[in-house]
């Protein structure tokens, strides 16, 4: 019986085809149902359309103003959430002048309900001329619909089109409303093809070399892009475009000219790698850049493409001396550690087998908001016998399985941070980090230091639940004062 | 160069109604909030409140996507109230409208009444609808048409309770705190509504229940009909208390917030006036405290000109507070229209000899251009302000919501006598951090009051008296 129905889903049993217990002999097809409706009153942690657009793909670029075609409240829900920094450089060796100019400023229309009943185009026509005014280094504007607009039928896109002309600059409208599709899902796909339809392919790059590369699905959470930029700068490969952490505008619409497309965030970012292939003959690779075996493996896959295979194991070497004996200490710290990973999409699969093989835990349950087969598909060959896959959970299901199971440990969003604080187990924000970058090698280093320092504080010794005394050998290594510096030392 | 926007909104200083109306529904017990909507107004509002509150929060949505937009949304809203009902059995459910369910006309009473009808043989949960359009007005209003739906559905007369209702706004839950303790020592029952104390700053106890069983309880809402009288803590949020006094006769008084020492002081007499009671000596102590903090604090805090953001409300009230410190309110900016606020801030700056700049609907943009114009030693408001402080190099002190890059927003307290004390220490402490050395001298010169009138802008103030009249 592959399928679990937990006991808060007594009344929602449509829930349980969500919930897939792995076994190995089962075939291929099963797996968690997924990407299909939100169940109505089910507690769903799932965002909308919009949020999937603008929060995820577009608020990464450092130079467009985004006017969120919405009454106040998505304007405000919008602004500078999510922790994606960006650098002020740009392609051409100029700087941006404002510096996180993308978590800084979110503009709106504000609409009013005299708007909803007339129309709101005059308005978002005019925010967007004001918008242009009152930032003029911004090098593009984008609009997006909103649940209100999306249904009142502004055509969005003639505004766009009219004023891209009147105002001389690229004014893009994202038509991702938030009831569209089951998920912010959604919202990752209609951007994709907005920026493929509208950018790409419509300048050039201000120079070209033959190891351009383009970095797709890599938002640079917390600096992750910066750290995989620093690998392929000593390995003698230039990012050309990035989509679409600490990118500018300029840099999507050269995406055609890269030599090889990397698909990182592979839920999120995969539609437009397909489009450029398609259409421009540019090949690209998935990656995978968590934990050291996997980015060593696939620097080496991109080492081989370019021919700079031996520039790709130094990085490696040199890389790997460093965190190599840190990274003993965690695993020693973490061996045995229950985990479950309970990501967006993705970082469900790309840690299952790290945190395993590479620190000692055991990841007994994953979950994802809005993933689809493809992504179940990996999370099912990734993790182990038994391991509980779940598919748009929410937090009554998330307790039940933590009440039960009792896991040291959980990655997974803010939301779900202090219920889990509450049931006595530590949680690390692995949407958007809490001591990041969490990517490469260091990152990895970052992570692991992140789980132990949660896992190991001695607060969770002071919890005295009654049925759950709290395991003894943490006390040890905090009365020790054992540091991996230390340990470092000692070994030497 | 700023040029003056008329249309488009920079960085807002107002969320709309669902998020007032969930704001409300915290403080009540075992009752879930639902928005009626697409999934991202509840994700996207949770996401808001947890890293705020550092809580788990529950907001219940039902999920609208395409196809039943096109349909309306009956069937999302009865297996939402099914599913919440039988999984979760609150003793009340709210339901919240959203701007795509006013846009596609959805007629919430009308499904209740169906859900109810087809479900005669079982237990149901109070369910309350409540419409709460987001391109109408602010959060702000959101809390009070909460407040106004939740009284207008259960208020019951029976006996008289001797009790005062006491309508809080959005405040902190250590501020709901400071409320009921003043309140206690007055020795005066009440009923609060709502009541976020204990929910939003929970113990850690191994129980983290979806549903509240601390807050304001359905009885207590229904036995609002039998006070002696309502007192709105926020002016804005008075509706239900106009709404008890034309049914049932219950005296309603309206605001101000309790923040510092005059507006205390009149919330006091208010008390005191409705439930006949007396002034006991622990209040008069904890009054007599406060002055010697800001006498204690004098020095430091005089002329320092501030800046302050919020709720109405709350600004208004900071502005006639810190006016009683001696400092200088610079710009006052609040992101919901409204007249009442503005001529709150005119009579206080009558009153007190200031000549702030007024933003009644103003963005956080507008509010940094202005204290880029009137200057400003210090900035009050939520932690959205970080960036501008940051950048005119002024301390942000965090009040308000949300303050997502500091730890214990629920523990942050203005109102009251004791309130106020801890504001009068943490604004002082925040000056004498940033512009005082170790050896407690004042690092920079700060210009006299004459200094800064030969400086202030006449025109300036003229351009954003017309801006309040938009």
């Amino acid at each position: 019986m592959p399928y679990k129905l937990f006991d808060v889903d007594k009344e929602i049993p449509e829930r349980k085809k969500h919930t897939y217990v792995k076994h190995c002999s089962d075939p291929e097809e099963c797996m968690p149902h997924c990407n299909t409706t939100t169940i109505p009153g089910s507690m769903s942690e799932r965002g909308c359309a919009f949020a999937g657009a603008k929060g995820v793909i577009t608020g990464a670029l450092k130079d467009v103003v985004h006017v969120v075609h919405s009454p106040v409240g998505c304007t405000f829900y919008a602004g500078g959430t999510k922790r994606y920094p960006t650098s002020p450089n740009m392609p051409d060796g100029s700087k941006f002048p404002i510096e996180n100019f993308n978590l800084k400023y979110v503009c709106g229309t504000d609409l009013m309900e005299s708007d909803v009943v007339f129309g709101g185009m005059k308005k978002l026509k005019q925010s967007i001329i004001e918008a242009a005014q009152e930032f003029p280094e911004a090098n593009a504007i984008y609009a997006y619909a909103t649940c209100t607009t999306g249904l009142i039928g502004d055509d969005m896109d003639a505004v766009a089109k009219e004023l891209t002309t009147e105002l001389g600059i690229d004014i893009l409208a994202f038509n991702a409303p938030g009831f569209a599709g089951p998920s912010q899902s959604k919202g990752h796909h209609i951007a994709n093809h907005t920026l493929f339809d509208r950018l790409v392919g419509t300048k050039e790059p201000p120079t070209t070399t033959p190891y351009d590369i383009g970095l797709i699905g890599e938002y640079n959470i917390d600096g992750d892009l910066w750290i995989l930029e620093s690998y392929f700068k000593e390995m003698g490969i230039r990012i050309l475009s990035r989509f679409t952490g600490d990118a500018c505008h300029d840099e999507l619409c050269f995406m055609h000219r890269a030599k090889l497309n990397l698909v990182r965030c592979q839920r999120s970012a995969t539609y437009i790698a397909d489009l450029i292939k398609e259409k421009y003959d540019v090949p690209y690779i998935n990656v995978d850049f968590f934990s050291t075996k996997y980015c060593a493996e696939n620097l080496r896959t991109i080492g081989k493409y370019f021919g700079l295979e031996e520039e790709a194991d130094k990085v490696i070497a040199d890389r790997m001396a460093k965190v190599t004996p840190e990274l003993e200490f965690y695993k020693k710290k973490l061996t045995g550690k229950k985990v479950y990973i309970f990501s967006g999409g993705p970082k469900s699969w790309h840690l299952a087998i790290p945190l395993e093989n590479e620190l000692g835990m055991e990841v007994t349950a994953v979950a994802s908001q809005f993933e689809h087969e493809d992504g179940y598909v990996k999370m099912k060959n990734r993790t182990r016998e038994g391991t509980l896959i779940v598919d748009d959970p929410n937090s009554m299901e998330l307790e039940e399985m933590i009440t039960k199971d009792k896991p040291d440990l959980i990655l997974a969003g803010i939301k779900e941070k202090y219920m889990a604080h509450k049931l006595g187990v530590p949680s690390i924000m692995i949407h958007s980090y809490e001591n990041g970058p969490y990517i490469g090698f260091e990152g990895f280093v970052n992570l692991a230091k992140d789980m132990y320092s949660n896992i190991y504080n001695p607060v969770w010794n002071m919890i005295d639940f009654e049925e759950n005394p709290a395991p003894e050998e943490t006390e040890i290594d905090v009365e020790s004062g054992e540091t991996p510096e230390n340990e470092a030392k000692v070994s030497k | 160069m700023h040029h003056d926007k008329k249309f488009a909104v920079v960085n807002p200083s107002k969320m709309c109604q669902p998020m007032g109306a969930v704001q409300a529904l915290l403080g009540v017990k075992n009752t879930m909030p639902l928005i009626h909507g697409s999934q991202g107004c509840s994700t996207y509002m949770r996401f808001q409140l947890i890293r705020h509150f550092r809580e788990p929060i529950e907001v219940a949505s039902t999920s609208m996507n395409e196809k039943t937009v096109i349909y309306g949304g009956e069937f999302n809203l009865m297996k939402a109230l099914k599913n919440i009902t039988e999984k979760q059995s609150p003793d009340m459910i709210v339901v919240t409208s959203s701007c795509l369910t006013e846009t596609i006309g959805d007629d919430m009473a009308g499904i209740i009444e169906k859900f109810k009808d087809a479900n005669l043989d079982n237990e149901l949960p109070v369910i309350i609808p409540v419409s709460t359009p987001s391109y109408v007005e602010s959060h702000v209003e959101g809390y009070n048409r909460t407040i106004k739906a939740l009284v207008e559905h259960l208020a019951t007369p029976s006996v008289p309770n001797g009790k005062i209702n006491i309508i809080t706004g959005n405040i902190s839950p250590a501020d709901c705190k400071q409320v009921k303790d003043l309140l206690y020592q007055l020795n005066c029952d009440s009923i609060i509504l709502t009541d976020t104390s204990e929910n939003l700053d929970a113990p850690l106890t191994e129980e983290t229940l979806s549903l509240y069983n601390e807050g304001t309880s359905i009885e207590e809402i229904e036995d609002t009909a039998n006070s002696l009288g309502t007192i709105s803590l926020s002016k804005h949020v008075d509706s239900a208390a106009i709404f008890l006094e034309k049914k049932f006769g219950v005296k309603s008084i309206s605001g101000p917030l309790p923040l510092g020492f005059e507006n205390t002081d009149q919330f006091v007499t208010s008390v005191c006036e409705l439930g006949d009671l007396e002034i006991p000596e622990s209040v008069e102590k904890d009054r007599g405290r406060l002055l010697d903090a800001m006498v204690d604090a004098h020095s430091y805090n005089f002329h320092r000109k501030v800046a302050i953001f919020g709720d109405p409300d709350f600004v208004s009230g900071m502005t006639r507070f810190t006016s009683e410190l001696g400092m200088i309110p610079s710009v006052v900016c609040t992101g919901t229209e409204s007249e009442r606020f503005t001529e709150d801030v005119k009579l206080i700056s009558k009153e007190k000899g200031i000549n702030p700049v007024i933003l009644a609907g103003g963005d956080l943009f507008d509010m940094h251009q202005a204290i880029k114009k009137a200057g400003a030693d210090i900035l009050i408001g939520n932690a959205y302000g970080a960036s501008t402080a940051k950048e005119e190099n002024i301390p942000l002190l965090r009040v308000g919501f949300p303050i997502f890059d500091r730890l214990g927003a629920q523990r942050i307290s203005v109102l009251g006598y004791k309130g106020s004390i801890e504001f009068v220490d943490k604004i002082t402490n925040t000056l004498l951090d940033f512009y005082y050395d170790e050896a407690g001298y004042e690092i920079v010169d700060e210009k006299t009051e004459e200094i800064l009138r030969e400086e202030g802008d006449e025109g300036f103030e003229e351009d954003f008296m017309s801006k309040e009249e938009i």
